[in-house]
């Protein structure tokens, strides 16, 4: 296991050759986040959404770049801020905008909430709110994929505080000690919480200079770019799949808005968020396509596909009745019964 | 109708009344100004929802409240006023938990007076078999009373399993109301018991003289009774206390004395006619009115009246050949005397030894309604006045 | 049948799941090639291969991660918690979630592991490697637990627990370990929250979890030679699910109920039963409830003093000869 860095350069502009396809499915995976976080925070605005959401909006990339790279068996594993992530993986709208409104319609009912979606058949394998808990539950999902002997590889997405708890060092070394098909992505975006990500982290690159420390490379791509996040992860994947073992990558990238919603960010220092949205991954992704060629049209065509999608979705949502109280003792057990005694 | 707290925002949870634009007994129009509400700072005029009468205000100006809750009520013409439960809240959808299996609550007795608790079961058991808990011994730690001991008490009471070692003998009429009694008197009354012996040598002298002569006029036998009745009343005179009736915060004292006296109807059960203002009469006329209604008790003819307004019960056991008898009072009296038998004994008389008839007058007293020194004196009385008085001239005065 | 070590049975019902069923597999610290520090899981490793029986780094949460993630992708995995005391290194991924993944999911996820792990006092190792923490587990909705008092039981219990398609921590005790037992021979299932009556009798019911079971037996014996107490004895096996129909049949049966328990005193399992049968047998009861259990201290190491604070013979006999009057 070699120490070289080999970081993706930052910036490219047209980054591996990828065919139209596959960068129309970028677009519209991001589009398709972006705009229905920005329809999520709206409705916690109008206060359909209840309790808290954690919103991926400037994160899109990351989350749209490992989805496309992935097959349809594949494991996704995420955080609290998942909804980018399940929505990626190819979970309805409704199913998401629903949860988040606590309709019937919800993916899980109502059960679950905004940091819990999740939706097995599409391989979103559940969103975890405890910071660092899925990471052996990745490593145990690939476990899995090892033993049965299918080539499935578990991609699991964690932000850059969780590199500083428990389970992620005893994830990552378990998973290079077993060889685990399962590849460790950190969204660094450079906050952890409401504290920047340095001040608490004894290395610069939280996850990436940890990496040696497993015996791993030092793997950082910028996040904002999805043909680079494309281009690591369709190595790191390629890599578990056939048999040689976990990579964990470090996609630097911003999130626009606070933590969640109670956070209105103003730890940031004057001028970080406009930086950063000069470096909007649709925007630049966007002016991508029509750089190499793809008609203005067509991409509007797919906004407002995406948009009407959206709405429809909501309309959806809206629609759906309340989580109703029948299901409260259902499902503990897998005979669908709460039930403890006789 | 109930006002209630509206829920002026999908949040907000309470609201505090600022302004009641109506006092009670105003009426107000629907939809004019009734109160006004702050919820964060935001005043809110809120209109009443009917017209009608503001017969209450629940929640002064100044408080916060919970979404919900019953601020007011409006009550309308025509329409009674159906005081429901203040609404509190969003009605909880869910269900009472299905976990609590709560058993419907049983009858039991009440918890035992004095002496070790009853535990659960055996309050029970005691309700369910209509036993006193004061009829079982208990043979568990410090004399409780353990489940086991009800279910054997039970069990005893129905007698062996096999149908022919029992006769099951219903009671008559008499011997339950009897029972009835005798159980309720001895579960709310304290019984006290003190007892005397009384030389009955100045009675039998009289009686002795007399009893001749009395046997061919009246037809019947002069007994102890008539004298014990007669000392009774007299000491029930200046001891107004035992002529009484206990009535939880006083008691009621009987300006009229009348005696019960207690008849044996020879197994059937017993009756206590009455004979009414026994102070007044002469010892040959209360004589006869105590063999008459006995005499008429014995027949079962006693008009309902004969059984009432007994202030103080005479229970003869004389001629059972007893010694001692521990009487139940009837209530609402607070004393009985019982008399057991007259036999004769050797007594000390001052000069040495001598044979006389001697008797135990026993009275079971009430101790709520006087104390054991108060029951002595009177006790003292009664043996005085039998064992003193000049029977002999009672008898003489004529009939 | 045939007479097996407690440690035996456990090795014995898991190599009857692995024979059986192909997805059922094994993970621990020194459970494969040491055959794990207490003996239980000699020979699994030889028999299925280091593919399906796997060594761990000290990684607790790692492990229980590792087979929540196994079984929510169609695996049957065991994963032992070398000493129960460790579940506290792990409680995260036991409580917050395994017990709640199908919950939050709505069903759509089934987690069918077992996590079997040493529980209990009696081996002098102190306070952070005696303790019993079955009542911990009780408490958190989605978990069944089970503790078994005897090699049968073991593994009987273990292989339904293996069987069944919810999340079980299995609660084997150490100090039981080198006890013996007949086992029936061949495949050998139990099922999960049933108690077993062990002992009839008229007076007073005693409940009993693992390694209180056999004192609650002997306590009873004692009672009957010289007190002429009569006690039915109850062994709970499982907590969850808990067999309340046979605990309040045989607390109606003799109007009394006893608990030992080697929890410490604060929220026990016998708390939560005594409740229950306060609730729905409060007019059967002949006397009060009364629970024999450790004080609620951590627990002390030398020999003597452990002997005296987890509930003894002795104290069980004096407790209720005192109280059952």
């Amino acid at each position: 296991m070699s120490n070289s860095p080999r970081t993706a350069p930052a910036g490219a502009s047209s980054g591996p050759r990828l065919d139209q396809a596959t960068r129309l499915a970028l677009f519209r995976s991001q589009l398709e986040i972006r705009l229905l976080e920005k329809r999520a925070y709206d409705l916690f605005l109008q206060n359909f959404v209840k309790g808290t959401s954690h919103l991926s909006l400037g994160q899109e990339a990351v989350a749209a770049g490992f989805a496309v790279a992935m097959r349809g068996d594949d494991y996704t594993f995420c955080t609290y801020r998942g909804h980018a992530h399940t929505l990626a993986r190819g979970a309805p709208m409704v199913g998401v905008l629903g949860e988040l409104m606590g309709r019937k319609c919800g993916l899980m009912e109502g059960k679950g909430g905004s940091m819990h979606l999740t939706s097995v058949r599409h391989g979103a394998m559940g969103s975890y709110a405890i910071v660092g808990a899925h990471l052996p539950v990745a490593a145990g999902a690939a476990w899995s994929a090892q033993v049965r002997g299918t080539d499935q590889v578990a991609v699991c997405f964690f932000g850059d505080g969780a590199t500083n708890i428990g389970a992620f060092h005893e994830a990552l070394n378990f998973a290079v000690v077993w060889k685990l098909p399962v590849v460790f992505v950190c969204e660094n975006n450079q906050y952890m919480e409401y504290t920047p990500i340095r001040s608490v982290t004894a290395v610069e690159h939280p996850a990436a200079d940890r990496a040696s420390a497993y015996g791993l490379d030092r793997l950082v791509v910028d996040g904002n770019d999805a043909d680079a996040v494309y281009a690591a992860a369709a190595a790191a994947i390629g890599k578990a799949r056939s048999g040689e073992g976990p990579s964990l990558i470090e996609a630097m990238t911003y999130r626009y808005s606070g933590h969640s919603r109670a956070d209105p960010a103003k730890y940031r220092p004057a001028g970080e968020l406009e930086e950063w949205m000069k470096r909007d991954p649709i925007a630049l992704y966007r002016a991508r396509l029509l750089e190499l060629g793809l008609p203005e049209g067509a991409l509007r065509e797919m906004e407002g596909a995406v948009q009407r999608a959206v709405d429809e979705a909501t309309e959806a949502a809206k629609a759906s009745p309340p989580a109703t109280v029948d299901v409260i003792d259902r499902d503990v057990w897998a005979d669908g019964g709460s039930s403890w005694r006789n | 109708m109930d006002v209630v707290m509206p829920q002026l925002g999908e949040t907000v949870k309470e609201g505090t009344v600022t302004v009641w634009r109506k006092k009670v007994g105003e009426r107000v129009e629907a939809n004019e100004p009734l109160f006004e509400v702050s919820t964060d700072k935001v005043e809110t005029e809120i209109p009443a929802p009917v017209s009608g009468v503001v017969s209450a205000i629940l929640v002064a100006e100044g408080s916060t409240v919970q979404v919900g809750v019953a601020l007011a009520v409006i009550e309308e013409e025509g329409k009674p006023l159906a005081r429901a439960a203040p609404a509190s809240g969003p009605p909880n959808p869910v269900a009472a938990t299905p976990e609590a299996r709560r058993p419907p609550r049983p009858a039991t007795a009440p918890a035992h007076e004095g002496g070790p608790p009853l535990s659960p079961v055996v309050r029970r058991l005691l309700a369910e078999h209509e036993v006193d808990a004061s009829a079982i011994a208990g043979s568990g730690a410090g004399g409780r009373i353990t489940r086991d001991d009800v279910l054997a008490y039970v069990e005893g009471r129905k007698g062996s399993l096999s149908p022919q070692a029992v006769e099951r003998v219903p009671l008559n009429r008499i011997r339950k109301r009897t029972a009835e009694q005798m159980a309720l008197s001895w579960r709310t009354i304290p019984h006290v018991l003190q007892a005397v012996e009384v030389d009955f040598q100045s009675v039998d002298r009289a009686r002795l003289a007399r009893a001749e002569s009395w046997k061919a006029e009246e037809g019947w036998a002069l007994t102890y009774l008539p004298f014990v009745a007669f000392a009774v009343c007299q000491a029930l005179s200046d001891f107004p206390a035992v002529n009484a009736s206990f009535d939880g915060d006083a008691l009621v004292l009987h300006r009229r004395i009348n005696l019960g006296i207690a008849v044996d109807l020879g197994g059937e059960g017993l009756i206590v006619p009455v004979v009414k203002d026994a102070a007044g009469k002469s010892l040959p006329d209360l004589a006869r009115d105590i063999y008459s209604v006995s005499e008429k008790a014995r027949a079962g003819r006693l008009a309902p009246d004969d059984v009432t307004q007994a202030t103080y019960t005479l229970s003869n056991s004389g001629s059972f050949g007893t010694l001692l008898t521990a009487p139940i009072i009837n209530p609402p009296q607070v004393a009985i005397l019982s008399t057991d038998a007259v036999t004769n004994k050797p007594v000390a008389d001052g000069n040495g030894l001598a044979i006389h008839p001697v008797g135990v007058l026993a009275q079971s007293f009430d101790h709520r309604a006087f104390d054991g020194a108060y029951s002595a004196a009177f006790l003292r009385k009664v043996k005085q006045t039998l064992e003193g008085r000049d029977w002999a001239a009672d008898l003489t005065r004529g009939p | 049948m045939a007479e097996l070590t407690y440690r035996d049975a456990v090795a014995a019902g898991i190599a009857q799941e692995m024979e059986r069923d192909e997805r059922v597999i094994f993970l621990g610290e020194d459970i494969a090639a040491a055959g794990g520090v207490f003996k239980a899981t000699v020979g699994l490793l030889e028999r299925f291969g280091p593919k399906r029986v796997r060594d761990t780094p000290i990684s607790e949460q790692a492990i229980i991660g590792a087979a929540m993630g196994a079984a929510m992708t169609g695996l049957r995995p065991i994963a032992e918690i070398m000493f129960s005391d460790f579940l506290a290194v792990c409680w995260d991924m036991v409580a917050n979630e395994i017990a709640k993944a199908r919950y939050m999911s709505a069903g759509q996820m089934t987690l069918p592991l077992v996590i079997r792990t040493a529980n209990g006092a009696g081996a002098r190792f102190g306070a952070q490697h005696s303790q019993s923490v079955e009542n911990w587990a009780m408490s958190v909705p989605g978990l069944k637990v089970v503790a078994p008092s005897n090699p049968a039981d073991v593994k009987g219990l273990l292989a339904a627990a293996i069987r069944d398609p919810d999340p079980v921590i299995f609660f084997e005790h150490k100090a039981l370990y080198a006890t013996k037992g007949q086992v029936p021979d061949g495949e050998h299932v139990d099922r999960l929250g049933t108690a077993k009556v062990l002992r009839d009798g008229a007076d007073v019911t005693v409940l009993a979890l693992a390694a209180m079971v056999p004192r609650a037996l002997e306590a009873a014996e004692r009672l009957q030679r010289e007190d002429g107490i009569s006690a039915t004895v109850v062994d709970l096996r499982s907590l969850v699910p808990l067999d309340t129909k046979t605990i309040l049949a045989e607390t109606v049966k003799t109007g009394r109920l006893y608990t030992v328990e080697e929890n410490p005193r604060l929220c026990g399992w016998g708390a939560e039963i005594a409740s229950i049968a306060a609730e729905e047998c409060f007019y059967d009861l002949d006397g009060p409830i009364v629970r024999i259990t450790t004080p609620h201290v951590p627990l002390p190491a030398a020999d003597a003093l452990e002997d005296a604070t987890i509930p003894s013979v002795q104290r069980i006999v004096e407790t209720i000869r005192r109280t059952a009057g």
